[in-house]
This record gives structure tokens, sequence and C-alpha cells, in this order.
């Protein structure tokens, strides 16, 4: 009898079939924290009852906190019962939770580690786990040398028996571009870059990601796309809440660290950047780091002319009174931490020379909404009597809060004469496709266990952001004065004024 | 106009302008400005007067992730005399719970045609004037039947892609047979999708997933055993999965029979003979069990009685190596249409497997 083999494909490879990744254990280290429970859990076990993770797929969590197996899965399962009423199904529950353990342990001592070892290994055994790990790291950022470091010395950096073995970093990836180098040297001592997966959540929502499928799967767009049809873009991270919950973390990050540096940076890349020759992770972070490249560093000196911050004080959104970022609990009353950034980059590239491109984030502004605008410049001549003062053509990208594109145009106004009057037209993406978005984190992490970087940040791509933004930084740092805004507002004077002085203005989104 | 499903009276032959001017009324929102339209597909549904009534509530469920423009050609041929009568609808509905609180509102057109006596022999001359341009033409024909070919040439010029349902007629063999025959033509048929080939996504995903370790993948060039439980509506994909299995694992059929239980399959596989049963089952679901037997192991897909859900299990013996419960989604015929919207170009999986099916039809 002849023992042939068939290829593992065989029954799978059909494009109407998902990907399903190979056998694999996720470690997730700080498995007590609010991410665990809010996000990472309830994205696997959604990922598991659509039929999209391995039956050999295992959860294993490492903290502090003293729990066990039973302990740590009934608090996830309240956790996601809360957040789903009614919507967490017994038996697929049952069959995920039994995949989920916990280890308690130090993750600055090198026995936990040996611990966690023997453990995956008994998982390879007993799950069929196939010596395949990822780690991600949901712990305080303070402790993601120690654990990469120990990781290593235990020699967990490799998969068991020719597995695989990826580590996840969550944001933020350092402090400055000195720290981010430090925390990418320490971590590729141990993991290759192939091995590092940086998760910024807002690569996997879907709504970002459509900004490449309307550039690159729309040829009418692409050849207006430059310095040649540009007169500038407006870049607009906007959120109307306050510092909520994260006033320990916010008081250290300020908006530039929290949004600017990895949300706005990514938005401006995937706005400005070449099309991919793929769309691989190559591909599109080779042409990602090429903008970051591209962009004119700002002098120390100069930082007045081409960035400002701002922090809320008391004022009224969306009907309510909310207190000033100084009166927020936990946050210190003479803080100087910024709540507003405002920035005019120039990307020095063939495509965008000349072009300025703003960009803004803040912390209660009227509304929450993210989008791109790109400005077209004018008509070279207007042959109608009365049109000096028709707007030029707006494209807005519009990521959230209603996904969707718009164009302003010229129109004539009906009757006699040559009246021509502006009009928007608006397509919501949400109008032609009601399909169910998946939650960022089910993508990324989807993503993750098929080993597949292209929505996760490079090293060169951290490094290089935060290249634009030490001048500014340290031009800040130490500063004891702050422009104020009243909440409810969109940004400080000085925002305006930055804009002004190029003879243009901030878009009400 | 939201959650409201505004409708025309019917009447008599009218133009297609003056049916795009209606629909565009029907749209309207309360303070006269025209509602957005964003529709990304045409829909031709070929039904009968009994049937027209469920498949017009499946449409209009499904225009909710679809947004188009459904055509539903109800005719009569055997009527004596010509006519027509046409209503239109529209309906906009919302999608609540989108990142950042929003909702989404999207709209659907439904037009409505009774066509008797002669002009129901040309359904194509109605059906195509009514398309949205530039936009994919689904043509599904929902009472099972395979359109005679080139009998159904008129309407199938207009389709990029031909939806059937194997399981609807009652003779299985027949229909996909027929399918099969459709799949041969070489000139001016458009793609072909079955509602029970849809059906069969999950289960299929399921059994390859059973396979995905590398050290079980081995096993599937050692299957020597494959029992499927169905009911009488199941059959189809029964057939089909037989299908699907021996082309891909590479099983040439050797013989085939009825048994008391159903059906038996014979065939030479890579390393020796394989079995296959096919056993009909009392409870009306239409797959309940699909188990495949190697040397040493057992691989086991099976759906809840009462839930949308399956577990999957691989034993060695009586030992439990392995084992999970999802969800198998739901396989209502709104659902399985949708699935079979979402694709546009030539399934070779689903040619390959009716050839086989035929192939194992004809021992």
């Amino acid at each position: 009898m002849v023992d042939t083999q068939l290829s593992p494909d065989v029954l799978r490879g059909d494009p109407r079939l998902p990907k399903v990744p190979e056998p694999g254990a996720m470690v997730i280290f700080g498995a007590s924290g609010d991410l665990t429970a809010r996000k990472l859990i309830p994205a696997l076990y959604e990922l598991v009852a659509r039929r999209r993770l391995p039956m050999e797929f295992a959860v294993v969590g490492v903290s502090r906190t003293e729990m066990s197996h039973e302990e740590f899965r009934a608090r996830l399962r309240k956790a996601l019962d809360e957040q789903r009423p009614g919507g967490v199904s017994g038996e697929i529950w049952e069959s995920f939770a039994s995949g989920v353990f916990y280890l308690p342990g130090d993750t600055n001592k090198a026995e936990t580690y040996q611990e966690l070892k023997g453990f995956l290994k008994k998982l390879d055994v007993e799950r069929g786990t196939e010596g395949n790990r990822a780690f991600y790291l949901a712990s305080s950022p303070t402790l993601f040398p120690t654990i990469v470091e120990r990781l290593g010395e235990a020699g967990m950096n490799r998969g068991e028996n020719g597995g695989w073995a990826r580590v996840v970093l969550e944001k933020p990836f350092g402090r400055d571009l000195a720290s981010a180098k430090a925390l990418n040297r320490d971590i590729r001592r141990y993991f290759e870059e192939s091995q590092i997966y940086r998760i910024d959540h807002y690569l996997g929502k879907e709504t970002v990601q459509n900004i490449m499928a309307l550039r690159f799967s729309n040829s009418i767009f692409e050849p207006v796309w430059s310095q040649h049809y540009v007169d500038h873009v407006q870049i607009t991270v906007a959120e109307d809440i306050g510092v909520g919950t994260r006033a320990g973390f916010y008081e250290q990050a300020g908006a530039m660290r929290d949004i600017v540096q990895n949300h706005l940076m990514q938005v401006l890349c995937l706005t400005a950047m070449e099309p991919p020759v793929a769309f691989d992770a190559r591909s599109v972070r080779e042409e990602k780091v090429k903008v970051l490249k591209a962009v004119r560093r700002i002098p120390e000196d100069e930082v007045e002319d081409f960035a400002v911050r701002g922090q809320y004080t008391r004022g009224w959104v969306w009907g309510e009174e909310v207190p000033g970022y100084r009166e927020e609990k936990n946050i210190s009353p003479d803080s100087t931490t910024e709540t507003f950034v405002a920035l005019k980059l120039h990307i020095d590239n063939w495509r965008w020379a000349g072009v300025p491109f703003y960009v803004r984030t803040g912390k209660r502004l009227p509304k929450r909404v993210t989008e791109i605008a790109i400005q077209f410049k004018p008509t070279p001549h207007a042959p109608f009597a009365g049109a000096e003062n028709l707007e030029p053509n707006v494209l807005v990208v519009r990521v959230q809060p209603e996904e969707g594109v718009s164009l302003k145009i010229g129109a004539k106004v009906p009757g006699s004469g040559f009246e021509i009057r502006s009009v928007n037209m608006d397509l919501l993406y949400g109008t032609a496709f009601l399909e169910e978005v998946p939650d960022a984190y089910q993508r990324l992490l989807l993503d993750l266990m098929l080993g597949d970087p292209t929505l996760f940040i490079r090293a060169d791509e951290t490094e290089s952001a935060w290249d634009i933004l030490d001048p500014v930084i340290r031009a800040w740092t130490g500063k004891e004065e702050i422009p104020f805004y009243p909440a409810g507002s969109w940004g400080p004077e000085e925002a305006d004024e930055l804009i002004m002085r190029d003879g243009r203005k901030w878009r009400r989104p | 106009m939201i959650g409201e499903s505004r409708s025309a009276p019917y009447g008599g032959a009218r133009s297609p302008g003056q049916i795009e001017r209606e629909l565009a009324r029907l749209r309207m929102n309360e303070d006269g400005s025209l509602g957005a339209r964003a529709s990304v597909l045409n829909l031709i549904v070929v039904t009968s007067e009994e049937s027209a009534p469920e498949v017009g509530r499946v449409v209009s469920e499904l225009s909710g992730n679809y947004p188009s423009r459904a055509i539903l050609m109800i005719s009569d041929p055997d009527e004596g005399e010509a006519n027509v009568e046409i209503g239109l609808s529209a309906f906009c509905s919302v999608r609540h719970g989108m990142p950042g609180g929003s909702r989404n509102q999207v709209c659907a057109e439904q037009i409505t045609v009774h066509v008797e006596g002669p002009p129901a022999e040309h359904l194509e001359s109605l059906a195509g004037p009514l398309l949205i341009p530039d936009l994919p033409v689904f043509l599904w024909y929902t009472d099972g039947g395979v359109p005679g070919w080139p009998g159904c040439d008129g309407m199938a010029v207009l389709a990029n892609r031909l939806i059937l349902d194997s399981g609807a007629t009652g003779d299985c063999e027949a229909s996909l047979r027929g399918m099969a025959a459709l799949l041969e033509q070489e000139d001016g048929v458009p793609e072909i999708g079955d509602l029970q080939w849809a059906a069969l996504s999950p289960w299929r995903s399921l059994l390859a997933d059973l396979f995905t370790p590398p050290e079980r993948a081995g096993e599937l060039a050692k299957i020597r055993r494959v029992e499927i439980l169905h009911d009488r509506t199941g059959e189809c994909q029964a057939l089909l999965l037989v299908g699907w299995l021996s082309g891909a694992l590479g099983w040439r059929p050797k013989s085939a029979e009825d048994t008391a239980e159903g059906r038996a399959f014979r065939f030479d596989g890579p390393s020796g003979d394989v079995t296959v049963e096919l056993y009909r089952d009392d409870p009306e679901i239409p797959l309940r069990r699909v188990r495949l037997y190697s040397e040493e192991l057992s691989f086991q897909v099976s759906r809840y009685g009462e839930h949308a859900d399956a577990r999957s299990t691989v034993m060695r013996g009586e030992e439990l190596l392995g084992e999970r419960t999802v969800h198998l989604g739901s396989s209502g015929v709104g659902d399985l249409l949708g699935e079979e919207l979402r694709f546009l170009g030539r399934d070779e999986t689903h040619g390959s497997a009716l050839k086989s099916v035929v192939k194992i039809l004809d021992t």
C-alpha cells in the first residue's frame, strides 16, 4: 500500500473558505487588567465562535494577582456578559473557556517564565498547540523590556520544536525617539523584527483601511492626489470626551504621545503614501516609512511657527457643562499637559512638495470625528460672472463616526443666468454596506495568529514618527505656560493663527 | 421614510422612465429631499405566484446587507392573454450600534412584475431596461428547476451570476446533473451558484480545520470511511460534500448503490478503498453529522438539534483528543442567498465538486 501524502491545504484551498491560523497559544501578560477583559477576550471569543481560530488554540493569562483558572474564566465571562448581555452562547463559551488558563506570577522573576514554559509545553501535548506562541504584552509599558528579556532568557523567543514565537506590544512605543530606540533595541536582542507586532488598534479599523481602498482601487482619485491639484490637506482626530479614567497615563503622555505619535501619523501615512506594489507587510510599511522620512523636520527654534498646543478649560459640550482639564480627577491643578495639538507639516517629496498638511487632535472638542480633507486648488479661471468667490473643491474622507466620502463641487443654480453654488455630494459607506464591522482587535488578533504584520507598525515607522515630533516635545518641555481653549470649541486661538498665517482656515468638520 | 415600506399600487405597463420617477418619489423624505441610494447590485428573481410572497419577504430582509434593486418576475406563460402588472416599493432600514454610536441607513427598491401570456416568454425584455447600470446582476430562480438551455438564455445574458437551489425540486440528482450540464456549456452561461453549496461552507470549513495540525494532515490520505447523516432536504448537500471530498482527496469512484438507509459509494483512494455511506435521518435538519474515519482516528462535525451551533471532535477509539463548539450560522434561504451574493467570480471548487458528483452517480 502506498502511503500518499496530501497537501494540508487540499481542503482549505478555496477562496470561499476563511483562512484559519495554525494551532497556537496566546499568552497575555497583564491578564488581570482592563484590556484583557474589555478587548482581548471578547475579540478572541468572537473569533472562536465564528470559526476563525483552530480547535487547537489556548489562552494563558499571566499576572501578579492570585487566581485559579476557574476564577480567571469566571471573571472574563462576567466581563463578556456585561459587554453583550444575552449575546454569549453557553456552549461556545464553555468550549472556548476550556482552553483559557491562568498563571499567577511576578513578571520580573525568572521562575515565572520557567513555570510558563513548562505549562505551554504541557498545552502543546494536551491541546495540540504545536509549539506556537504569541506573547501579548498588555501590561505597563515599563515592564516591556523586562518581560522580553526574561522570555529570551527562558528560550521562549523561539517556538518549541520548530514552532513560531511572536511578541505583541501595545502603544505607547517609548516616550521619545531615544526611549523608542532603546525599547526596540531591547526587544530585538531577543526577537527579530519579523516576530515583533506593534499594535495600534486604529489600523485594525475597517474605516482606516478604507482610506487605502479609496485611494488605490479608484483610478479617478490618484491623478489628482498630488501637488499639481491639491492646495492643502487637513487631518482632524477630534474627541468630545475628557481625560476620563486615564488621568495617570494622560498626565504623562498628553495628546502628542497619546494620539499624534501613533494614530495621527498613521492616518497621515495612509493619506500621503505612494501606492504599494502589493498589500503585504513589506510593501505597505515600506511606503509608510518613506512618507515619515520625507516629513520635513521642524527646527527646535521654529516650533512656534509649526506647532500649537492647548489645554481645555471648563466649557460646554453637547449641552453639558464639563470641567476643565486641571479640574479633572487625579490631574495636577497646575498641569501643563497638552490636550490639543495642531501641527503644520510638509512632506518633501515629488508628490507633495509645497502642499502643507495641517493636522490637529484634541480632547473636549465639539464632537468626535476623524476626517481627512483634501482641499483642491481653485480653478485657474472662472468664466462665470460672480464666480470669483466660488469655494474650491474639497474631498473629505470621513473615518468616524459616519464613514464616507464627501465631495464639494460647484453646480449651476437652476434658472436664468449662470449662478454657481457649492454643493456637497455625500456617500456614506454605511448606506452601501450594512455588514457587521469586525472589531479592530478581532482583525488584528487574527492577523497576529495568521502571521500577517501588514497592519502592525514596524520599528522604523515608530522611530521616524518620534523623530518628527521630538523637537516639538523638547521645545514644549518645561514651559510653564500653555494656551487654553474652552471645552466645546475647536482649540485655542493660536491654532487658528497657525493656519491663518498661510491665508487658510480650519474646516468645521 | 426610515423603517417604512412605501409602495405604489399595482398598475398596468408603465415605461421604464415612469418607473424610475415613481421609485425616486417613494425614496423621498418628508421634507421633499431625495433619500440617497447607494446600490451594490441588481437581483432579478424569477418565481411563481405561490412562492412570490415568501420570496418578496426574503429579498426585503436581504436589502439590509445588500442595498439593491430587486426585480421580482412572476410569470405565467400559460395564460392566453398578454398582461403585465407592475408594483413598486422602496424600503429603508437603519442599523444602529455602528462604531461611534452612529447609525446607517440603507435603502432598497423592489419592482414586482406580474407577466401573463406571450410576454412571459420574453422576461428579459422587461427586466433588462429596469436594471441599474454598471452594477452586477444576479439572477435567482427560486423554484429549483435548472432552467433549460438555451431556454433561459434571454435572461441569462443579462446576468453575471445565476443562483439556483438544487435542493428545491425534490429531485436532487436531476438538479445536480442539470447544473453540471450548464457548466459544460461553452458560451454565454453566467457563473453558477447553488444555495445548497453555500449551506455547506461552514461544514467544509470545520472539516478542513480538523486536519490543520500538521500531525493530522497526513490522516487525510488515510481516510477509509465516511458517514453522512442528512434528512430529505439535505440530500444535495450530502452529495455535494461527497463530490468535494472525493475530488479534493483524489478518490476515484468504483461503485454506487442505494441501500435501505440511503446510499453507499465506494472509491479507490490514494491508499486503499474508501467507503462513503449516506444515511437518511428523520429530524428535519438538512445535514446532521459528518464523520470521517482514518485507520486510527475518527473526525466528526455534528450539529445540535435545536441550535445553530456545531461541535467538532477528534477521537482515537474512545479517547477524545480534541473538541470545540462554534456557531454554524443560519441556513435560512435569505442567509444562503446573501452568501451567494457576496461572490461574483467562477467558483472552481463548486464546479469540480459538481463534476465529481456526476461521475459518482454515473458509476
